[in-house]
C-alpha cells in the first residue's frame, strides 16, 4: 500500500506546535519514511494562528498537499480554518469539542493528561503520541525520538515526557483511522533539512568564514544556523547595526581576503543594493541570500513569494555581472551555496542566493548526500603569481576580464581599490576611453560567467502543455506533473535553478520540442515569463500565478490547467 | 627608516590649493613613516568627500567605497585581518550625516582602526551645503537664511557613546596632529581625531586665522585625559577658545580581542578543513 498522508498541527503561537511537528518528523525519518513538513505562522511571538503541515510518505515528496487526513487542534480557530480540507474518515483530534465543528472530534484532554504525566509542558509530546497512535505507530518509534530529545537533560524531563507519550497513545488506542497503515522500522532514507540550514552548511563548505546581517525574517535561521554550528569553528558573525553596514562589512572582510556572506530578505536587499553596485565595480566577491518574502515594504513578514527576481537581477544603478541562483530544494541549497561562493570569487562578482520563506523555513527529509569538497580553490594571486608585484594593478585588463587579484598587506602588492570609475591601477579616473574599457572589462566575464549555468531540469519536456518555473516552487510543479499525466494529459515542465547570467541557449535546447509553455510562478506580473521571452524569445501561452503569500501546492496547477487545453 | 616621501603618489591632486587636506595629508605621512609603518603594510578605508580621496594621493593599500560607509568596509576588512593598521578618511559630511549609524557602532563595538575626520563644517565636493557640524546660523545657497539645526557634536557624541580615544587635531598645527595621529594608531581599540580644517572654497567663516586664533593645545593645561567629565566640559566648548589635543583616553579589550578563536591569530590565517565541515553536517 502507498502511504501519503497530510497531518496539520494547528494552534496559537507559543502554544509548542512545532514541538509536535518536530517528534513526528523524527519518528517518520527513522521508521524509513520519507517527510516534509511547511511552517505557516504570524508575525507574532504569541497567540494568533499558525500551524505546521506534515506530509508523510513513502517516496521523496517535495511539496504539501491540500488533503488533510488528520488535524490536531490546539484551539478553536484551527478546527475552523482547517476542517473544510479533511475528507471523509479523516479525524479531528482536539482537547476540546467546539459547537461549531463540522467534522467529528475525536477528544483528547492534552492538558489533563500531561498534568498527570507530571506537567502541562508536556502537552505537546502527548499530542504526538495520539497522532503517531492513529496513524499506527509502533510506541517504541517516540520512545526512542523522546530518549534522543531529552535523554541529555534531567532523567525525570524524559520519564515524564516518555509518560506524556504513553498517556496521549493510549486515549485513542481503541480509535479506528482510515489512514493508519503498517510501520516498520528503518532504514533512514536521508536527512532532515531545512534551507536556512542547507545554506548555512554550504557556506561552512565553501570556508567562508565570517557573516554579517541585520534580523529580517525568513533569512535570520540561516545566520542563526551559521552561530550554533561554529561554535567551536573560527568563524565570526556580527550582528550589523542595518543592512547597509552588513553588505559593507562583507565587502571589506572579503577585500582583506576571508570569504563573507550576508542573509536579508527583500527589503533589507533595497537597503544593499548600494552596496551590491560597489561589490560590482570594485570586484569584489561576496555572496548575498536573499530570502524573498511577499512585499514591497514590510509586506508579509512570515509569508513566502517569488517576487524579487527582476529586482535581484538588475538592483543597483547602472550594469555590472553577477551570479543570481534559486535552489530547487534543500540539497541543492546546500550546493549553490557552495558554486556561489566559488563562482562569486572567480571572476569576482556579486552572487545572489535568491530563496524564499517556503524554502528556508521548511523541513524535507531529502536522500541526497550532502558532502563537504575536499578542498576548496581559492582564486588569489600571491606576488609568487605576480609577474611584477611592486607594480601590481588591481584592475589590470585581460581578455577574461578577470584580473589577478592580490590581497592587501599580504606582500610586496599594494592593492588600491575604488567604487568610483578607475584606471587599471585603482585610482579614480573620469577619461571617457578608460570608462569604456572598464565597462568592456567587467562585461567580458559574462560570456564565461554563462557558460557556468545550468540549464533547466527536464520532465517530460517534449509533452503538449510545458510548465515553466523556477526556484522552490519546482517541487510541486514536477508533482503536478505527475498528478496531471495520471488524469492523461500530456504535460510535462522546465525548472530552473540558475538564473543570471541566464542559460539562454541551455534553455532554448530543452524548450526545443515545446508546443505551448506555461510558466508558474509566485507573483503577479510572471516575471520568469517576462524574462524567458527577454532572453530567448520563447512565447508563452500564459501563466499561472499565486501571489497570496502561500507556497505553491500542486492543486494550484491543477485547479487551473484548464485555461490552457 | 621611513620618509614621508615612501608614501608619494604622482596621482594627480584634485583639492582646491590652500585647502586644509594638504596638511593633513602630510601629517599623516610623516607620522606613517615615523611609526615605521610602510606602504605595504597599511590600509586606509575612505568614503566619499573631498577627504574620501585622500588614499588616491598615497602609496599604501585603499579602499575608496561609498558615501557614509568607510567604517563597516574597515571593521570587516579588520576582522578578516586583524594584524592589518586600519586607518579611516572621513570627513564630517560623511562620517557625522550619511554614515552617523556606522559612528555609533564602530565605537560601541571599540573596533581597534583609527577614524580621521576632515571637519571642515561644509560640503565640498558638492559644493557648499551646510553639514551636520555647520554652526547653526551658518548661511549658504542651499541654506540662504543660515542653518536652522543645532551643530553636532562629534567629540562629546564620541564620549557618550563610549570612545576610549577621542581627540581634536587642526590641520593649521601639522606637527600636532602629526603627533595626535600617532597616539591614535598607537591606541588599542577605536580611537578618532577630529580634525579642524578651513575650506577656502565654500566656508568663509571658520578660516585658518579663525582657527589659528582659537586652537589652544590641552597638553599645556594640564588636563587630565582619564577624567570623562572633563574631557565631556571640554568637548562642549567652541567658540572663543578651542581645545585641541587628546580629550580622553582609557584602553579596554578591542572587538576583535573579545572573538573566541582570533587569539590564534588573524581569521584569514585559517584554512579549510573538510572534516570539522563533515561533522556539522553529520551532526544532523
Amino acid at each position: 500500500m502507498s502511504v501519503d498522508i497530510t497531518v496539520t498541527i494547528g494552534g496559537a503561537a507559543g502554544q509548542g506546535i512545532q514541538t509536535v511537528g518536530d517528534l513526528l518528523a523524527q519518528v517518520c525519518q527513522k521508521a524509513g519514511l520519507y517527510v516534509m513538513a511547511i511552517n505557516d505562522f504570524e508575525s507574532r511571538i504569541r497567540g494568533g494562528h499558525s500551524f505546521v503541515q506534515i506530509r508523510i510518505s513513502d517516496h521523496e515528496i517535495f511539496s504539501p498537499r491540500y488533503e488533510i487526513a488528520l488535524l490536531v487542534a490546539l484551539d478553536r480557530q484551527t478546527v475552523l480554518l482547517h476542517q473544510n480540507k479533511i475528507p471523509d474518515g479523516g479525524i479531528i483530534l482536539s482537547g476540546e469539542s467546539f459547537d461549531d465543528a463540522q467534522k467529528p472530534i475525536t477528544a483528547v484532554e492534552f492538558d489533563k493528561l500531561a498534568e498527570e504525566a507530571g506537567g502541562k509542558i508536556t502537552a505537546n509530546t502527548v499530542a504526538a503520541g495520539s497522532c503517531l497512535a492513529l496513524l499506527g505507530a509502533p510506541f517504541e518509534f517516540l520512545k526512542d525520538i523522546l530518549a534522543a530529545r531529552f535523554g541529555a537533560k534531567d532523567s525525570s524531563v524524559l520519564e515524564k515526557n516518555i509518560k506524556a507519550a504513553e498517556l496521549g497513545y493510549q486515549a485513542v488506542a481503541e480509535t479506528e483511522f482510515k489512514w493508519a497503515f503498517a510501520w516498520e522500522k528503518g532504514p533512514e532514507k536521508g536527512l532532515l533539512m531545512n534551507g536556512t540550514k542547507a545554506i548555512a552548511l554550504g557556506a561552512l563548505a565553501a570556508d567562508c568564514r565570517f557573516a554579517s546581517f541585520y534580523p529580517m525574517s525568513p533569512a535570520t535561521g540561516v545566520i542563526r544556523n551559521l552561530t550554533e554550528m561554529t561554535e567551536h569553528i573560527p568563524f565570526v558573525v556580527e550582528q550589523a547595526e542595518d543592512e547597509i553596514a552588513a553588505v559593507n562589512m562583507i565587502i571589506g572582510a572579503s577585500f582583506a581576503g576571508v570569504r563573507s556572506m550576508t542573509a536579508t530578505s527583500g527589503g533589507g536587499f533595497c537597503l544593499m543594493t548600494e552596496g551590491l553596485g560597489l561589490a560590482g565595480i570594485a570586484e569584489i566577491p561576496i555572496v548575498i541570500v536573499n530570502a524573498q518574502r511577499p512585499g514591497p515594504a514590510t509586506g508579509l513578514p512570515t509569508r513566502t513569494a517569488q517576487g524579487d527576481l527582476l529586482f535581484v537581477i538588475n538592483a543597483s544603478q547602472d550594469e555590472f555581472p553577477r551570479f543570481v541562483f534559486a535552489p530547487r530544494s534543500v540539497s541543492e541549497a546546500f550546493t549553490d551555496t557552495i558554486r556561489a561562493f566559488e563562482l562569486s570569487e572567480k571572476y569576482q562578482v556579486p552572487a545572489i542566493i535568491l530563496t524564499d520563506q517556503f524554502l528556508n523555513d521548511s523541513v524535507f527529509l531529502t536522500t541526497e548526500q550532502f558532502t563537504a569538497p575536499s578542498s576548496v580553490p581559492r582564486f588569489i594571486a600571491a606576488d609568487a603569481d605576480l609577474d611584477d608585484p611592486e607594480n601590481y594593478h588591481r584592475f589590470a585588463v585581460t581578455e577574461s576580464g578577470v584580473s589577478p587579484r592580490a590581497l592587501p598587506c599580504r606582500g610586496k602588492a599594494i592593492v588600491k581599490s575604488s567604487g568610483n570609475e578607475h584606471l587599471e591601477d585603482g585610482h579614480i579616473s573620469e577619461d571617457k576611453d578608460n570608462r569604456t574599457r572598464m565597462v568592456n572589462k567587467r562585461n567580458a566575464k559574462l560570456e564565461a560567467m554563462t557558460g557556468e549555468m545550468n540549464g533547466p531540469e527536464e520532465y517530460f519536456e517534449d509533452a503538449e502543455i510545458l510548465l515553466i518555473g523556477w526556484g522552490s516552487s519546482a517541487g510541486a510543479i514536477k508533482e503536478a506533473v505527475d498528478l496531471l499525466r495520471d488524469k492523461d494529459i500530456d504535460a510535462g515542465c522546465l525548472t530552473f535553478s540558475d538564473m543570471w547570467p541566464f542559460p539562454a541557449e541551455k534553455a532554448l535546447a530543452a524548450a526545443d520540442n515545446a508546443k505551448k509553455c506555461v510558466t508558474v510562478e509566485l507573483n503577479s506580473t510572471a516575471q520568469f515569463k517576462r524574462l524567458l521571452r527577454q532572453q530567448t524569445g520563447i512565447h508563452c501561452a500564459g501563466s499561472i500565478l499565486k501571489y497570496d503569500g502561500r507556497p505553491l501546492f500542486p492543486q494550484d496547477i491543477i485547479e487551473e490547467i484548464d485555461r490552457f487545453l | 627608516m621611513l620618509t614621508k616621501e615612501d608614501f608619494f603618489c604622482d596621482f594627480e591632486n584634485k583639492w582646491c590649493p590652500g585647502c586644509g587636506n594638504f596638511q593633513i595629508l602630510d601629517a599623516m605621512k610623516e607620522a606613517f613613516a615615523e611609526m615605521d609603518l610602510s606602504p605595504e603594510k597599511l590600509l586606509i578605508v575612505s568614503g566619499i568627500g573631498q577627504a574620501g580621496k585622500t588614499p588616491h594621493f598615497f602609496k599604501c593599500n585603499f579602499f575608496h567605497g561609498l558615501h557614509g560607509r568607510a567604517l563597516p568596509v574597515a571593521t570587516g576588512a579588520k576582522i578578516a585581518n586583524h594584524d592589518l593598521t586600519v586607518v579611516v578618511s572621513s570627513g564630517d559630511g560623511d562620517c557625522y550625516g550619511e554614515g552617523g549609524n556606522h559612528f555609533i557602532s564602530a565605537i560601541r563595538r571599540n573596533i581597534d582602526i583609527t577614524l580621521l575626520v576632515h571637519n571642515n563644517k561644509v560640503y565640498g565636493l558638492t559644493k557648499g551645503q551646510a553639514s551636520p557640524t555647520s554652526d547653526i546660523g551658518f548661511q549658504t545657497k542651499m541654506q540662504p537664511h543660515g542653518v536652522i539645526a543645532e551643530s553636532f557634536h562629534p567629540l562629546t557624541a564620541a564620549l557618550a557613546f563610549g570612545a576610549g580615544f577621542v581627540a581634536r587635531g587642526f590641520s593649521g598645527n601639522k606637527a600636532h596632529l602629526n603627533q595626535l595621529i600617532q597616539k591614535a594608531i598607537a591606541h588599542k581599540g577605536f580611537s578618532m581625531v577630529d580634525i579642524m580644517q578651513p575650506c577656502v572654497s565654500f566656508n568663509s567663516v571658520n578660516t585658518h586665522a579663525w582657527y589659528k586664533k582659537r586652537a589652544y593645545d590641552l597638553a599645556d593645561k594640564n588636563h587630565d585625559t582619564t577624567d570623562i567629565d572633563a574631557a565631556t566640559a571640554l568637548s562642549r566648548k567652541w567658540g572663543d577658545e578651542i581645545p585641541i589635543g587628546i580629550l580622553y583616553q582609557k584602553e579596554s579589550s578591542s572587538y576583535t580581542d573579545r572573538i573566541d578563536h582570533l587569539d590564534q591569530g588573524p581569521l584569514i590565517g585559517f584554512t579549510y578543513e573538510k572534516e570539522r565541515v563533515q561533522q556539522q553536517i553529520d551532526n544532523g
